[in-house]
């Protein structure tokens, strides 16, 4: 997939440039609403992950741009700005999602994968990973066909494990994706906790490898080497 | 005591003595006054009753004043110097005594010696005295009155423009951003109070607004060098082989770090709160808030095993801001399940009039007054911000709603009363 990141704080986009790393996606990092203007206009991009304020303009006037030229591209907004307003904005000018600074890079990373998905299938899509079946779009997962009985959370925690394989997740991470920036994290972990021994009892009664892994006290992770 | 009570008061008093003293006074200087009148005027009458007597050859006509009366006898031996008395004679007809002014002398006429007296009633002039004091006496009370009323109603016409100062002042309050005018003054010293005033208040929010854009601003730069923080701690975790002492120092800086991060977007809300950032107002109903994040947290109310218990009236919606509505109910709920103990009991109440979450918990009440103090946390979760109640507390203060705990049957009972902080709904055995 292709990716334009649009952010004028160069450690951060670099972050996001690491992370994304052995995806497979290509990443292309600009800093400044110009150079954005110039490289959507010249090639043609998959996702764009846009930054609110750029030293020169505004990342919304960004998306009413491309929306005006008709780009079909995935979009992300990052915001320091955790203001409603904005973030409504955001939504119905056409972003598909909105990130508040300071955000977990597994988290802008399971948004890529889930706006990859849509793209790449047209939305009817199925998710394999070795032994694991998921069809997103009806929220069921297969294991060699059977079927896994799971809590909405424990699917959302899956698919989020999948989209994140290889990684270690911080439980903040994972509890911030479960349940939004409501929760405080530390009240969380021990439903983390949970909810992972549910999923990873689950997982393998339907035949499933152990592929969930505890880091120390630290996080997870989906191991699949 | 007002100052204008206490001027009046002064005056009143102040000029009661002085007009005590001067009435005092005046009565003596008239008294004296008539005295020595009507000693010249006894005299007079004494030199010409030896005149007549001398030539009528003893005999003397009686005065044909009723008002004076003479006692003339014969005496032996004369030559006794002039005797002024005062002295009270009985007056047969009226049956009373009357006051007179006696003058006593004695007199060789035709060689006889002659004591005589002569008495002059007093009771004329000692009446225009009194008829005079008494003039002067309503004279003075009216102009008393006159200057105290003169006096009130032009000290409170000066005075206004004071009152409405104070009443300004009292009712100043830095985040309505709204003007601090206060009214012209021709009186110098208030014109120069208001001028200060304004100088003072316009310095002093100018400083707040200083403060507070800093406040903010500051809170709004702060986010990124986090997000960077946090995006290469996350980095280096991916790095790989780290032992388990370097991850777990990786996983405590991370772990501060998006406490920070909360703490500053919770103080950015909250700031926003008491700036009245949120103008937007809809129908909402917290009906469907608490249904939505119930769905939410479904599961860790379930692990927690915490037993939910639903009394909601139907059709209830709140006049609000949609994102602060769901900050009230979302704060109390998560606070309810925080707190709970594994069995506990989770209930949520939804009336016309209010909303009360109930909550098992530790077993003994809480102290009110630093329940919603920020940063205030129960020993039993040293991990939350102690920010929520802060919000609910500011979004109810935004709304003019109550906001009331109380312990009852094991339950920590947290109340939003939307009609403020009407008892009305406690008295009716609700609390």
């Amino acid at each position: 997939m292709k990716i334009l990141i649009i952010e004028d704080e160069k450690t951060l986009s670099d972050s996001i440039v690491d992370y994304l790393d052995g995806e497979g996606h290509l990443c292309e990092v600009v800093y400044t609403f110009e150079e954005a203007v110039e490289k959507i206009e010249l090639y043609q991009y998959d996702c764009i992950v846009v930054d609110i304020n750029l030293p020169d303009g505004s990342g919304l006037d960004l998306i009413r741009l491309i929306k005006k030229r008709s780009i079909t591209v995935g979009i992300i907004i990052v915001s320091a700005r955790n203001s409603l307003d904005n973030r409504i904005e955001g939504l119905e000018i056409g972003a598909d999602h909105y990130l508040t600074k300071p955000f977990h890079l597994s988290e802008l990373n399971a948004h890529l994968k889930s706006i990859h998905r849509r793209i790449s299938f047209n939305g009817s899509n199925e998710l394999v990973l070795n032994e694991i079946r998921l069809i997103p779009d009806e929220h069921r997962a297969f294991v060699l066909e059977n079927e896994l009985v799971l809590t909405k959370k424990e699917y959302e925690l899956l698919l989020f494990f999948i989209s994140n394989k290889n990684k270690i997740i911080t439980k903040a991470g994972l509890a911030e994706h479960l349940w939004g920036d409501h929760m405080d994290a530390a009240d969380s972990y021990d439903f983390i906790y949970t909810h992972i021994k549910n999923l990873r009892r689950e997982l393998l009664k339907k035949g499933c490898k152990d592929y969930i892994k505890t880091i120390y006290g630290l996080g997870y992770k989906f191991d699949l080497t | 005591m007002r100052l204008l009570t206490k001027t009046s008061l002064n005056l009143l008093s102040i000029s009661l003595f002085i007009y005590l003293f001067g009435v005092i006074a005046f009565y003596y200087s008239l008294r004296v006054q008539v005295d020595s009148n009507v000693n010249k005027e006894m005299e007079k009458r004494k030199f010409s009753i030896i005149r007549q007597m001398a030539e009528a050859h003893d005999s003397v006509s009686q005065p044909p004043n009723r008002n004076e009366i003479m006692l003339v006898t014969p005496v032996e031996k004369g030559g006794s110097p002039d005797r002024y008395a005062d002295t009270l004679i009985f007056n047969r007809e009226e049956q009373r005594y009357q006051l007179f002014r006696q003058l006593g002398f004695s007199e060789t006429i035709n060689n006889q010696s002659y004591d005589i007296r002569i008495f002059k009633s007093l009771e004329e002039t000692d009446s225009l005295i009194v008829s005079i004091i008494m003039t002067m006496t309503i004279l003075v009370i009216l102009l008393i009155v006159t200057l105290l009323v003169v006096n009130r109603y032009s000290s409170r016409l000066v005075w206004s423009v004071f009152y409405d100062t104070v009443e300004k002042i009292n009712k100043y309050d830095l985040n309505t951003h709204e003007d601090f005018a206060l009214k012209d003054s021709d009186v110098k010293e208030f014109a120069d109070l208001n001028r200060v005033l304004i100088t003072m208040t316009e310095r002093i929010k100018n400083d707040y607004l200083n403060l507070k854009e800093y406040t903010e601003n500051a809170s709004h730069e702060i986010q990124t060098p986090l997000a960077i923080i946090n995006a290469k701690l996350e980095l280096l975790l991916q790095a790989g082989e780290m032992n388990e002492k370097q991850y777990k120092a990786l996983s405590d800086a991370y772990e501060a770090t998006i406490r920070l991060s909360k703490y500053n977007s919770t103080l950015i809300l909250l700031a926003k709160i008491e700036n009245k950032q949120f103008p937007e107002s809809k129908n909402v109903s917290p009906e469907n808030i608490i249904k939505r994040l119930l769905e939410n947290l479904e599961d860790l109310i379930r692990s927690k095993k915490i037993e939910m218990v639903y009394k909601i009236a139907p059709d209830i919606t709140l006049q609000m801001n949609p994102y602060l509505a769901e900050m009230l109910i979302v704060n109390l709920i998560k606070n309810a399940v925080r707190h709970n103990i594994k069995g506990g009991k989770l209930v949520v109440e939804l009336e016309k009039s209010y909303l009360r979450i109930s909550n098992t918990g530790p077993d003994h009440p809480v102290d009110e007054s630093i329940l919603f103090k920020r940063f205030y946390k129960s020993s039993s979760s040293p991990e939350s911000l102690g920010l929520g109640l802060a919000i609910v507390q500011k979004i109810c203060a935004l709304y003019g709603f109550g906001v009331k705990y109380h312990f009852e049957q094991h339950m920590h009972c947290l109340t939003v009363l939307f009609n403020g902080n009407d008892r009305i709904g406690l008295n009716n055995g609700l609390i």
